[in-house]
Protein backbone atom coordinates (compact mmCIF):
# COMPACT_ATOMS: atom_id res chain seq x y z
CA UNK A 1 0.00 0.00 0.00
CA UNK A 2 1.37 3.40 -0.95
CA UNK A 3 2.10 6.22 1.45
CA UNK A 4 -0.76 8.63 2.17
CA UNK A 5 -0.38 12.01 0.49
CA UNK A 6 -2.39 13.75 3.19
CA UNK A 7 -2.64 12.42 6.67
CA UNK A 8 -5.06 14.08 9.06
CA UNK A 9 -4.61 13.31 12.76
CA UNK A 10 -6.94 14.30 15.56
CA UNK A 11 -8.14 17.47 13.85
CA UNK A 12 -10.28 19.86 15.87
CA UNK A 13 -11.76 23.03 14.44
CA UNK A 14 -13.55 25.79 16.28
CA UNK A 15 -15.45 28.83 15.12
CA UNK A 16 -15.11 31.00 18.19
CA UNK A 17 -16.83 28.77 20.78
CA UNK A 18 -18.47 26.42 18.33
CA UNK A 19 -16.67 23.09 18.11
CA UNK A 20 -17.21 22.26 14.42
CA UNK A 21 -14.83 19.34 13.93
CA UNK A 22 -14.21 17.02 16.85
CA UNK A 23 -11.07 15.00 16.44
CA UNK A 24 -11.04 13.57 12.94
CA UNK A 25 -8.25 11.35 11.59
CA UNK A 26 -8.17 10.22 7.95
CA UNK A 27 -5.40 9.19 5.56
CA UNK A 28 -5.73 10.06 1.90
CA UNK A 29 -3.89 7.95 -0.66
CA UNK A 30 -2.49 9.47 -3.84
CA UNK A 31 -4.44 9.14 -7.10
CA UNK A 32 -7.73 8.38 -5.45
CA UNK A 33 -11.08 10.11 -5.28
CA UNK A 34 -12.24 10.56 -1.73
CA UNK A 35 -15.78 11.60 -0.97
CA UNK A 36 -17.05 13.15 2.22
CA UNK A 37 -20.77 12.74 2.85
CA UNK A 38 -23.02 13.69 5.72
CA UNK A 39 -26.01 15.84 6.61
CA UNK A 40 -25.88 19.64 6.34
CA UNK A 41 -23.92 21.31 9.07
CA UNK A 42 -21.83 18.25 9.86
CA UNK A 43 -18.57 20.06 9.14
CA UNK A 44 -17.78 18.60 5.71
CA UNK A 45 -17.01 21.95 4.14
CA UNK A 46 -15.16 23.16 7.20
CA UNK A 47 -13.01 20.06 7.12
CA UNK A 48 -12.13 20.32 3.47
CA UNK A 49 -11.50 24.07 3.71
CA UNK A 50 -8.99 23.45 6.46
CA UNK A 51 -6.94 21.22 4.17
CA UNK A 52 -5.66 24.29 2.31
CA UNK A 53 -6.15 26.66 5.21
CA UNK A 54 -8.77 28.76 3.46
CA UNK A 55 -10.80 28.33 6.66
CA UNK A 56 -8.58 31.06 8.10
CA UNK A 57 -10.59 33.56 6.06
CA UNK A 58 -13.53 33.12 8.43
CA UNK A 59 -12.99 35.35 11.47
CA UNK A 60 -12.76 33.34 14.67
CA UNK A 61 -11.82 30.03 13.04
CA UNK A 62 -8.95 28.03 14.49
CA UNK A 63 -7.68 24.50 14.01
CA UNK A 64 -5.83 22.08 16.23
CA UNK A 65 -4.24 18.74 15.48
CA UNK A 66 -2.09 17.84 12.54
CA UNK A 67 -2.51 17.62 8.78
CA UNK A 68 0.64 16.10 7.37
CA UNK A 69 1.38 16.90 3.74
CA UNK A 70 4.81 16.39 2.15
CA UNK A 71 6.30 15.74 5.58
CA UNK A 72 5.05 18.98 7.09
CA UNK A 73 2.14 19.86 9.32
CA UNK A 74 0.32 22.39 7.18
CA UNK A 75 -1.34 23.89 10.23
CA UNK A 76 2.00 25.02 11.62
CA UNK A 77 2.98 28.64 11.23
CA UNK A 78 6.07 27.69 9.21
CA UNK A 79 3.91 26.70 6.28
CA UNK A 80 2.99 29.63 4.08
CA UNK A 81 -0.73 29.34 3.20
CA UNK A 82 -0.09 31.04 -0.16
CA UNK A 83 2.43 28.39 -1.09
CA UNK A 84 0.20 25.62 0.26
CA UNK A 85 -2.78 26.71 -1.82
CA UNK A 86 -0.69 26.44 -4.97
CA UNK A 87 -0.24 22.76 -4.15
CA UNK A 88 -3.67 21.99 -2.78
CA UNK A 89 -6.14 23.56 -5.18
CA UNK A 90 -9.79 24.17 -4.54
CA UNK A 91 -13.01 24.18 -6.55
CA UNK A 92 -15.95 25.80 -4.83
CA UNK A 93 -19.63 25.07 -4.54
CA UNK A 94 -20.73 27.79 -6.92
CA UNK A 95 -18.80 28.42 -10.10
CA UNK A 96 -16.76 31.56 -9.44
CA UNK A 97 -14.78 32.64 -12.49
CA UNK A 98 -13.46 36.18 -12.21
CA UNK A 99 -16.09 38.32 -13.93
CA UNK A 100 -13.59 40.89 -15.16
CA UNK A 101 -11.46 38.32 -16.97
CA UNK A 102 -11.75 36.41 -20.22
CA UNK A 103 -11.88 32.63 -20.40
CA UNK A 104 -8.20 32.57 -21.27
CA UNK A 105 -7.20 34.93 -18.46
CA UNK A 106 -9.31 32.99 -15.99
CA UNK A 107 -7.55 29.77 -16.91
CA UNK A 108 -4.00 31.05 -16.55
CA UNK A 109 -4.39 33.57 -13.74
CA UNK A 110 -2.84 31.18 -11.21
CA UNK A 111 0.26 30.83 -13.34
CA UNK A 112 0.42 34.56 -13.94
CA UNK A 113 0.37 35.07 -10.19
CA UNK A 114 3.41 32.85 -9.98
CA UNK A 115 5.19 35.17 -12.37
CA UNK A 116 4.79 33.35 -15.69
CA UNK A 117 4.72 35.95 -18.47
CA UNK A 118 5.61 33.98 -21.58
CA UNK A 119 2.55 34.23 -23.83
CA UNK A 120 3.07 31.02 -25.74
CA UNK A 121 3.69 29.10 -22.54
CA UNK A 122 0.49 30.51 -21.05
CA UNK A 123 -1.43 29.64 -24.18
CA UNK A 124 -0.06 26.12 -24.07
CA UNK A 125 -1.07 25.66 -20.43
CA UNK A 126 -4.50 27.12 -21.10
CA UNK A 127 -5.07 24.63 -23.89
CA UNK A 128 -3.87 21.66 -21.84
CA UNK A 129 -5.92 22.57 -18.82
CA UNK A 130 -9.07 23.37 -20.76
CA UNK A 131 -8.67 20.03 -22.53
CA UNK A 132 -8.22 18.25 -19.20
CA UNK A 133 -11.36 19.97 -17.96
CA UNK A 134 -13.18 18.81 -21.11
CA UNK A 135 -14.00 22.39 -22.02
CA UNK A 136 -11.58 23.09 -24.86
CA UNK A 137 -13.86 22.12 -27.72
CA UNK A 138 -16.62 24.34 -26.41
CA UNK A 139 -14.53 27.47 -25.83
CA UNK A 140 -11.57 27.32 -28.19
CA UNK A 141 -13.14 29.87 -30.54
CA UNK A 142 -14.07 32.36 -27.84
CA UNK A 143 -11.15 32.41 -25.43
CA UNK A 144 -11.38 36.20 -25.21
CA UNK A 145 -15.01 36.24 -24.16
CA UNK A 146 -15.62 36.87 -20.45
CA UNK A 147 -15.60 33.79 -18.23
CA UNK A 148 -19.05 34.65 -16.97
CA UNK A 149 -20.54 34.39 -20.45
CA UNK A 150 -20.45 30.59 -20.17
CA UNK A 151 -23.21 28.39 -18.79
CA UNK A 152 -23.07 27.26 -15.15
CA UNK A 153 -21.63 23.85 -15.95
CA UNK A 154 -19.06 25.33 -18.31
CA UNK A 155 -18.12 27.92 -15.69
CA UNK A 156 -17.51 25.19 -13.15
CA UNK A 157 -15.30 23.31 -15.61
CA UNK A 158 -13.50 26.60 -16.26
CA UNK A 159 -12.89 26.85 -12.51
CA UNK A 160 -11.52 23.32 -12.51
CA UNK A 161 -9.23 24.20 -15.41
CA UNK A 162 -8.14 27.30 -13.50
CA UNK A 163 -7.21 25.13 -10.52
CA UNK A 164 -5.38 22.63 -12.70
CA UNK A 165 -3.23 25.32 -14.31
CA UNK A 166 -0.99 25.59 -11.26
CA UNK A 167 -0.70 21.80 -11.30
CA UNK A 168 -1.64 21.03 -7.69
CA UNK A 169 -1.07 17.41 -6.60
CA UNK A 170 -4.27 17.60 -4.54
CA UNK A 171 -7.60 19.04 -5.62
CA UNK A 172 -10.29 19.86 -3.07
CA UNK A 173 -13.86 20.15 -4.29
CA UNK A 174 -16.58 21.56 -2.11
CA UNK A 175 -19.88 20.32 -3.57
CA UNK A 176 -18.75 21.19 -7.09
CA UNK A 177 -21.91 19.99 -8.78
CA UNK A 178 -24.60 21.13 -6.36
CA UNK A 179 -25.43 24.14 -8.52
CA UNK A 180 -25.45 22.20 -11.77
CA UNK A 181 -27.94 20.21 -13.80
CA UNK A 182 -27.57 16.42 -14.26
CA UNK A 183 -25.87 16.70 -17.66
CA UNK A 184 -23.24 19.13 -16.43
CA UNK A 185 -22.85 17.01 -13.29
CA UNK A 186 -22.24 13.94 -15.42
CA UNK A 187 -19.54 15.75 -17.35
CA UNK A 188 -17.77 16.84 -14.20
CA UNK A 189 -17.95 13.36 -12.68
CA UNK A 190 -16.47 11.93 -15.84
CA UNK A 191 -13.78 14.53 -15.60
CA UNK A 192 -12.94 13.63 -12.03
CA UNK A 193 -12.36 9.98 -12.80
CA UNK A 194 -10.03 11.19 -15.55
CA UNK A 195 -8.25 13.55 -13.17
CA UNK A 196 -7.40 10.96 -10.57
CA UNK A 197 -4.72 9.56 -12.87
CA UNK A 198 -2.67 12.62 -12.06
CA UNK A 199 -4.25 14.15 -8.99
CA UNK A 200 -5.69 13.24 -5.64
CA UNK A 201 -9.26 14.48 -5.35
CA UNK A 202 -11.13 15.13 -2.13
CA UNK A 203 -14.76 15.96 -2.78
CA UNK A 204 -17.55 17.03 -0.48
CA UNK A 205 -20.93 15.99 -1.79
CA UNK A 206 -24.54 15.91 -0.76
CA UNK A 207 -25.29 13.41 -3.42
CA UNK A 208 -24.68 9.87 -2.20
CA UNK A 209 -25.12 8.36 -5.65
CA UNK A 210 -22.34 10.64 -6.78
CA UNK A 211 -20.05 9.41 -4.02
CA UNK A 212 -20.91 5.82 -4.82
CA UNK A 213 -20.32 6.37 -8.55
CA UNK A 214 -16.98 8.07 -8.50
CA UNK A 215 -15.25 7.83 -5.12
CA UNK A 216 -12.72 5.16 -4.20
CA UNK A 217 -13.07 6.00 -0.55
CA UNK A 218 -15.92 7.61 1.33
CA UNK A 219 -16.05 9.22 4.75
CA UNK A 220 -19.29 9.77 6.61
CA UNK A 221 -19.47 12.76 8.98
CA UNK A 222 -22.11 13.63 11.54
CA UNK A 223 -21.92 16.72 13.74
CA UNK A 224 -18.19 17.13 13.35
CA UNK A 225 -17.36 13.51 14.00
CA UNK A 226 -16.16 10.86 11.60
CA UNK A 227 -18.61 7.97 11.81
CA UNK A 228 -17.09 5.76 9.19
CA UNK A 229 -14.34 5.84 6.60
CA UNK A 230 -13.55 3.14 4.09
CA UNK A 231 -13.81 1.89 0.53
CA UNK A 232 -16.92 3.29 -1.10
CA UNK A 233 -17.95 -0.20 -2.11
CA UNK A 234 -18.00 -1.19 1.55
CA UNK A 235 -19.65 1.96 2.84
CA UNK A 236 -22.49 1.82 0.36
CA UNK A 237 -23.12 -1.92 0.33
CA UNK A 238 -22.01 -3.11 3.70
CA UNK A 239 -21.65 -0.27 6.23
CA UNK A 240 -20.24 -1.21 9.60
CA UNK A 241 -22.13 1.42 11.53
CA UNK A 242 -25.87 1.50 12.02
CA UNK A 243 -25.94 5.33 11.60
CA UNK A 244 -24.21 5.08 8.24
CA UNK A 245 -26.71 2.52 7.05
CA UNK A 246 -29.59 4.69 8.23
CA UNK A 247 -28.18 7.69 6.44
CA UNK A 248 -27.44 6.06 3.10
CA UNK A 249 -30.76 4.31 3.02
CA UNK A 250 -32.58 7.54 3.79
CA UNK A 251 -33.87 6.56 7.20
CA UNK A 252 -31.80 9.16 8.95
CA UNK A 253 -33.73 11.93 10.72
CA UNK B 1 -68.20 20.97 2.64
CA UNK B 2 -65.56 23.31 3.91
CA UNK B 3 -64.30 23.82 0.38
CA UNK B 4 -67.67 24.98 -0.74
CA UNK B 5 -67.88 27.54 2.04
CA UNK B 6 -64.44 28.84 1.24
CA UNK B 7 -65.21 29.06 -2.39
CA UNK B 8 -68.34 31.09 -1.91
CA UNK B 9 -66.62 33.47 0.47
CA UNK B 10 -63.89 34.01 -2.09
CA UNK B 11 -66.28 35.05 -4.78
CA UNK B 12 -67.75 37.75 -2.57
CA UNK B 13 -66.76 41.04 -4.12
CA UNK B 14 -64.63 42.45 -1.32
CA UNK B 15 -62.27 45.10 -2.66
CA UNK B 16 -59.15 43.62 -1.06
CA UNK B 17 -59.42 40.03 -2.19
CA UNK B 18 -61.21 40.05 -5.51
CA UNK B 19 -58.99 40.21 -8.56
CA UNK B 20 -61.64 41.99 -10.60
CA UNK B 21 -61.20 45.05 -8.44
CA UNK B 22 -64.29 45.15 -6.31
CA UNK B 23 -67.44 47.05 -7.13
CA UNK B 24 -67.27 48.43 -10.62
CA UNK B 25 -66.16 52.03 -10.77
CA UNK B 26 -64.73 52.02 -7.24
CA UNK B 27 -62.09 54.70 -7.19
CA UNK B 28 -59.65 52.69 -5.09
CA UNK B 29 -60.20 49.36 -6.82
CA UNK B 30 -57.03 47.33 -7.41
CA UNK B 31 -56.98 48.24 -11.07
CA UNK B 32 -57.28 51.92 -10.33
CA UNK B 33 -54.67 51.73 -7.58
CA UNK B 34 -52.08 50.67 -10.12
CA UNK B 35 -53.11 53.43 -12.47
CA UNK B 36 -53.01 55.98 -9.67
CA UNK B 37 -49.54 54.90 -8.65
CA UNK B 38 -48.31 55.07 -12.16
CA UNK B 39 -49.80 58.49 -12.76
CA UNK B 40 -48.41 59.81 -9.49
CA UNK B 41 -44.92 58.51 -10.22
CA UNK B 42 -45.02 59.74 -13.80
CA UNK B 43 -46.12 63.23 -12.83
CA UNK B 44 -43.43 63.46 -10.17
CA UNK B 45 -40.81 62.48 -12.72
CA UNK B 46 -42.13 65.03 -15.19
CA UNK B 47 -42.16 67.63 -12.43
CA UNK B 48 -38.47 67.09 -11.66
CA UNK B 49 -37.48 67.27 -15.31
CA UNK B 50 -39.67 70.35 -15.72
CA UNK B 51 -37.97 71.97 -12.75
CA UNK B 52 -34.56 71.46 -14.31
CA UNK B 53 -35.65 72.85 -17.66
CA UNK B 54 -37.35 75.88 -16.08
CA UNK B 55 -34.26 76.60 -14.03
CA UNK B 56 -32.05 76.47 -17.08
CA UNK B 57 -34.39 78.64 -19.15
CA UNK B 58 -34.60 81.31 -16.45
CA UNK B 59 -30.81 81.32 -15.99
CA UNK B 60 -30.31 81.53 -19.72
CA UNK B 61 -32.76 84.43 -19.99
CA UNK B 62 -30.85 86.27 -17.30
CA UNK B 63 -27.53 85.45 -18.96
CA UNK B 64 -28.67 86.36 -22.46
CA UNK B 65 -27.27 89.93 -22.51
CA UNK B 66 -23.79 88.52 -21.72
CA UNK B 67 -24.20 85.87 -24.42
CA UNK B 68 -25.06 88.42 -27.11
CA UNK B 69 -22.40 90.86 -25.90
CA UNK B 70 -19.42 88.48 -25.70
CA UNK B 71 -20.44 85.34 -27.55
CA UNK B 72 -17.79 82.64 -27.69
CA UNK B 73 -15.24 85.11 -26.39
CA UNK B 74 -16.74 84.62 -22.95
CA UNK B 75 -15.06 81.24 -22.70
CA UNK B 76 -11.89 82.05 -24.62
CA UNK B 77 -10.98 85.29 -22.86
CA UNK B 78 -9.75 85.55 -19.30
CA UNK B 79 -10.24 89.32 -19.09
CA UNK B 80 -12.67 89.86 -16.21
CA UNK B 81 -13.07 93.52 -15.41
CA UNK B 82 -16.36 94.61 -13.81
CA UNK B 83 -15.28 98.27 -13.79
CA UNK B 84 -15.04 98.35 -17.59
CA UNK B 85 -17.91 95.89 -18.04
CA UNK B 86 -15.59 93.46 -19.78
CA UNK B 87 -16.22 89.84 -18.93
CA UNK B 88 -14.41 86.68 -19.96
CA UNK B 89 -14.77 83.56 -17.85
CA UNK B 90 -11.85 81.40 -18.97
CA UNK B 91 -9.84 81.92 -15.77
CA UNK B 92 -12.75 80.62 -13.68
CA UNK B 93 -13.18 77.56 -15.85
CA UNK B 94 -9.46 76.84 -15.49
CA UNK B 95 -9.64 77.49 -11.75
CA UNK B 96 -12.57 75.15 -11.23
CA UNK B 97 -11.24 72.34 -13.39
CA UNK B 98 -7.70 72.63 -12.03
CA UNK B 99 -8.62 72.62 -8.34
CA UNK B 100 -11.07 69.75 -8.85
CA UNK B 101 -8.61 67.62 -10.76
CA UNK B 102 -5.86 68.13 -8.18
CA UNK B 103 -8.39 67.34 -5.46
CA UNK B 104 -9.37 64.10 -7.21
CA UNK B 105 -5.73 63.14 -7.72
CA UNK B 106 -5.18 63.51 -3.99
CA UNK B 107 -8.52 62.16 -2.76
CA UNK B 108 -9.06 59.13 -5.01
CA UNK B 109 -6.05 57.03 -3.91
CA UNK B 110 -6.60 57.97 -0.26
CA UNK B 111 -10.29 57.07 -0.44
CA UNK B 112 -9.72 53.77 -2.23
CA UNK B 113 -7.01 52.93 0.30
CA UNK B 114 -9.19 53.76 3.28
CA UNK B 115 -12.11 51.80 1.80
CA UNK B 116 -9.87 48.76 1.25
CA UNK B 117 -8.53 49.09 4.77
CA UNK B 118 -12.06 49.12 6.13
CA UNK B 119 -13.38 46.19 4.11
CA UNK B 120 -10.37 43.94 3.48
CA UNK B 121 -7.78 44.48 6.18
CA UNK B 122 -9.31 45.52 9.48
CA UNK B 123 -11.72 43.37 11.49
CA UNK B 124 -15.32 44.35 10.87
CA UNK B 125 -15.84 46.38 14.02
CA UNK B 126 -12.68 48.46 13.59
CA UNK B 127 -13.62 49.07 9.97
CA UNK B 128 -17.06 50.30 10.95
CA UNK B 129 -15.59 52.66 13.55
CA UNK B 130 -13.29 54.21 10.99
CA UNK B 131 -16.22 54.44 8.58
CA UNK B 132 -18.13 56.42 11.18
CA UNK B 133 -15.31 58.93 11.49
CA UNK B 134 -14.98 59.28 7.74
CA UNK B 135 -18.69 59.93 7.44
CA UNK B 136 -18.45 62.56 10.15
CA UNK B 137 -16.11 64.52 7.88
CA UNK B 138 -18.97 64.72 5.40
CA UNK B 139 -21.19 66.27 8.05
CA UNK B 140 -18.89 69.27 8.65
CA UNK B 141 -20.38 72.40 6.99
CA UNK B 142 -18.21 73.79 4.23
CA UNK B 143 -17.91 77.20 5.91
CA UNK B 144 -16.17 75.46 8.83
CA UNK B 145 -13.79 73.86 6.37
CA UNK B 146 -13.17 77.34 4.96
CA UNK B 147 -12.33 78.78 8.37
CA UNK B 148 -10.08 75.91 9.22
CA UNK B 149 -8.42 76.20 5.83
CA UNK B 150 -7.84 79.91 6.22
CA UNK B 151 -6.40 79.76 9.73
CA UNK B 152 -4.56 76.44 9.77
CA UNK B 153 -4.17 74.92 6.34
CA UNK B 154 -3.03 78.11 4.62
CA UNK B 155 -0.12 78.76 7.02
CA UNK B 156 0.77 75.07 6.84
CA UNK B 157 0.87 75.21 3.06
CA UNK B 158 2.94 78.39 3.12
CA UNK B 159 5.49 77.29 5.69
CA UNK B 160 5.75 73.52 5.38
CA UNK B 161 4.28 72.22 2.15
CA UNK B 162 5.61 74.92 -0.19
CA UNK B 163 9.33 74.36 0.61
CA UNK B 164 8.88 70.60 0.22
CA UNK B 165 7.17 70.90 -3.16
CA UNK B 166 9.59 73.52 -4.40
CA UNK B 167 12.62 71.44 -3.47
CA UNK B 168 11.28 68.30 -5.16
CA UNK B 169 9.15 69.42 -8.11
CA UNK B 170 10.39 73.01 -8.28
CA UNK B 171 12.16 72.45 -11.60
CA UNK B 172 8.74 72.39 -13.26
CA UNK B 173 7.59 76.02 -13.54
CA UNK B 174 4.06 75.07 -12.52
CA UNK B 175 5.34 73.93 -9.12
CA UNK B 176 7.41 77.05 -8.53
CA UNK B 177 6.41 80.58 -7.67
CA UNK B 178 5.56 82.88 -4.81
CA UNK B 179 3.35 81.26 -2.19
CA UNK B 180 1.13 83.15 0.22
CA UNK B 181 -0.67 80.17 1.62
CA UNK B 182 -3.96 80.92 -0.03
CA UNK B 183 -4.28 79.73 -3.60
CA UNK B 184 -4.88 76.76 -5.86
CA UNK B 185 -3.04 74.21 -3.72
CA UNK B 186 -4.82 75.11 -0.49
CA UNK B 187 -8.19 75.09 -2.23
CA UNK B 188 -7.44 71.71 -3.78
CA UNK B 189 -6.40 70.26 -0.42
CA UNK B 190 -9.60 71.50 1.22
CA UNK B 191 -11.62 70.04 -1.65
CA UNK B 192 -9.77 66.75 -1.37
CA UNK B 193 -10.59 66.48 2.32
CA UNK B 194 -14.21 67.35 1.61
CA UNK B 195 -14.70 64.72 -1.08
CA UNK B 196 -12.80 61.89 0.62
CA UNK B 197 -15.91 60.78 2.59
CA UNK B 198 -18.00 60.67 -0.59
CA UNK B 199 -15.56 58.54 -2.55
CA UNK B 200 -14.70 56.37 0.46
CA UNK B 201 -18.31 55.50 1.27
CA UNK B 202 -19.07 54.59 -2.31
CA UNK B 203 -15.93 52.49 -2.73
CA UNK B 204 -16.64 50.74 0.54
CA UNK B 205 -20.10 49.73 -0.62
CA UNK B 206 -18.70 48.56 -3.94
CA UNK B 207 -15.97 46.50 -2.29
CA UNK B 208 -18.46 45.05 0.16
CA UNK B 209 -20.65 43.87 -2.67
CA UNK B 210 -17.84 41.67 -4.03
CA UNK B 211 -18.89 38.10 -3.16
CA UNK B 212 -16.73 36.22 -0.64
CA UNK B 213 -16.62 33.49 -3.26
CA UNK B 214 -14.50 35.72 -5.52
CA UNK B 215 -12.05 36.42 -2.74
CA UNK B 216 -11.78 32.72 -1.93
CA UNK B 217 -11.30 31.90 -5.59
CA UNK B 218 -8.26 34.16 -5.69
CA UNK B 219 -6.87 32.91 -2.38
CA UNK B 220 -7.51 29.31 -3.39
CA UNK B 221 -5.24 29.80 -6.38
CA UNK B 222 -2.41 30.80 -4.11
CA UNK B 223 -2.59 34.55 -4.33
CA UNK B 224 -1.25 36.76 -1.58
CA UNK B 225 -3.65 39.07 0.21
CA UNK B 226 -2.65 42.01 -1.96
CA UNK B 227 -2.98 39.97 -5.17
CA UNK B 228 -6.39 38.83 -4.00
CA UNK B 229 -7.45 42.43 -3.40
CA UNK B 230 -6.21 43.45 -6.84
CA UNK B 231 -7.78 40.52 -8.70
CA UNK B 232 -11.00 39.86 -6.88
CA UNK B 233 -11.84 43.22 -5.32
CA UNK B 234 -10.44 46.17 -7.27
CA UNK B 235 -10.62 44.82 -10.81
CA UNK B 236 -14.33 43.99 -10.87
CA UNK B 237 -15.09 47.20 -8.96
CA UNK B 238 -13.73 49.55 -11.62
CA UNK B 239 -17.07 51.04 -12.66
CA UNK B 240 -18.10 51.45 -9.05
CA UNK B 241 -14.85 53.22 -8.18
CA UNK B 242 -15.32 55.50 -11.19
CA UNK B 243 -18.85 56.22 -9.97
CA UNK B 244 -17.48 57.29 -6.60
CA UNK B 245 -14.87 59.49 -8.23
CA UNK B 246 -17.50 61.15 -10.41
CA UNK B 247 -19.66 61.90 -7.38
CA UNK B 248 -16.62 63.36 -5.64
CA UNK B 249 -15.73 65.34 -8.75
CA UNK B 250 -19.26 66.71 -8.92
CA UNK B 251 -19.00 67.91 -5.37
CA UNK B 252 -15.55 69.40 -5.96
CA UNK B 253 -16.64 71.27 -9.10
CA UNK B 254 -19.57 72.88 -7.36
CA UNK B 255 -18.09 73.51 -3.91
CA UNK B 256 -18.31 77.21 -3.19
CA UNK B 257 -17.82 78.55 0.30
CA UNK B 258 -14.71 76.73 1.46
CA UNK B 259 -13.00 77.36 -1.85
CA UNK B 260 -13.98 81.03 -1.94
CA UNK B 261 -12.33 81.48 1.46
CA UNK B 262 -8.96 79.98 0.62
CA UNK B 263 -8.36 80.41 -3.11
CA UNK B 264 -7.56 84.12 -3.09
CA UNK B 265 -10.24 85.17 -5.56
CA UNK B 266 -8.05 86.53 -8.27
CA UNK B 267 -9.69 86.37 -11.69
CA UNK B 268 -6.55 85.19 -13.47
CA UNK B 269 -5.39 81.90 -14.91
CA UNK B 270 -3.07 80.56 -12.17
CA UNK B 271 0.60 80.53 -13.18
CA UNK B 272 1.58 77.99 -10.56
CA UNK B 273 0.01 75.68 -8.04
CA UNK B 274 0.63 78.34 -5.38
CA UNK B 275 -1.02 81.25 -7.23
CA UNK B 276 -4.25 82.83 -6.17
CA UNK B 277 -7.09 82.07 -8.53
CA UNK B 278 -10.87 81.92 -8.62
CA UNK B 279 -13.38 79.25 -9.52
CA UNK B 280 -16.75 79.61 -11.21
CA UNK B 281 -18.56 79.00 -7.97
CA UNK B 282 -16.35 81.31 -5.92
CA UNK B 283 -16.69 84.24 -8.32
CA UNK B 284 -20.47 84.00 -8.22
CA UNK B 285 -20.48 83.88 -4.43
CA UNK B 286 -18.11 86.81 -4.15
CA UNK B 287 -19.53 89.16 -6.73
CA UNK B 288 -23.29 88.66 -7.02
CA UNK B 289 -24.00 91.04 -4.11
CA UNK B 290 -21.86 93.83 -5.51
CA UNK B 291 -22.77 93.45 -9.13
CA UNK B 292 -23.85 96.97 -10.16
CA UNK B 293 -24.34 96.72 -13.89
CA UNK B 294 -26.90 94.46 -15.48
CA UNK B 295 -24.18 93.05 -17.68
CA UNK B 296 -22.21 91.99 -14.60
CA UNK B 297 -25.21 90.08 -13.20
CA UNK B 298 -25.78 88.58 -16.58
CA UNK B 299 -22.14 87.49 -16.85
CA UNK B 300 -22.35 85.82 -13.44
CA UNK B 301 -25.43 83.92 -14.57
CA UNK B 302 -23.56 82.80 -17.64
CA UNK B 303 -20.74 81.57 -15.40
CA UNK B 304 -23.38 79.58 -13.55
CA UNK B 305 -24.56 77.98 -16.77
CA UNK B 306 -20.99 77.21 -17.73
CA UNK B 307 -20.47 75.53 -14.35
CA UNK B 308 -23.48 73.38 -15.05
CA UNK B 309 -22.02 72.56 -18.45
CA UNK B 310 -18.59 71.67 -17.06
CA UNK B 311 -20.20 69.32 -14.51
CA UNK B 312 -22.21 67.68 -17.28
CA UNK B 313 -19.11 67.23 -19.43
CA UNK B 314 -17.18 65.73 -16.50
CA UNK B 315 -20.00 63.24 -15.96
CA UNK B 316 -20.13 62.41 -19.65
CA UNK B 317 -16.37 61.78 -19.78
CA UNK B 318 -16.56 59.50 -16.75
CA UNK B 319 -19.41 57.56 -18.32
CA UNK B 320 -17.43 57.24 -21.50
CA UNK B 321 -14.48 55.81 -19.55
CA UNK B 322 -16.69 53.25 -17.80
CA UNK B 323 -18.46 52.38 -21.03
CA UNK B 324 -15.19 51.95 -22.86
CA UNK B 325 -13.79 49.81 -20.06
CA UNK B 326 -16.85 47.59 -19.95
CA UNK B 327 -16.78 47.19 -23.70
CA UNK B 328 -13.16 46.07 -23.52
CA UNK B 329 -14.14 43.58 -20.82
CA UNK B 330 -16.73 42.05 -23.09
CA UNK B 331 -13.95 41.29 -25.56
Amino acid sequence: MSQPIISVKDLHIWYNDFHAIKGISIDYLPNTINAIIGPSGCGKSTFVRTLNRIHEEVPGARAQGSIMYMGKNILSSEVDPVDLRRQIGMVFQKPNPFPSMSIFENTVIGLKLQGEKNKSKLMEVAETCLKKAALWDEVKDKLNKPGTSLSGGQQQRLCIARSLAVNPPVLLMDEPTSALDPIATGKIEELMTELKKEYTVIIVTHNMQQAARIADYTSFFILGELIEHGLSSDIFTNPKQKTTEDYITGRFG
Amino acid sequence: MENVVNHSSNTKPTPSSSPSGGPKGGFFSLKNQDKLHLTAIKSLAVFVIGLLITLLILLLKQAWPAVTEFGVEFITSDWWNPVEDQFGGLSFIVGTVLTSIIAIIIAAPVSIGVALLMTEVLPERAGKTIGLFVEMIAAIPSIVFGLWGLFYLAPFVRETLTPIIKSTLGFIPFFNGPSFGIGVLTASLILAIMIIPTITSLCREVFRSVPTLQREAALGLGSTRWEMIRLAVIKPSFSGIMGGIVLGLGRALGETMAVAMVIGNQPEIPKSIFSSAATMASVIANEYAEADSDLHVSALCLVGILLFGVTLIANAIARLIVWNYNRKQQG
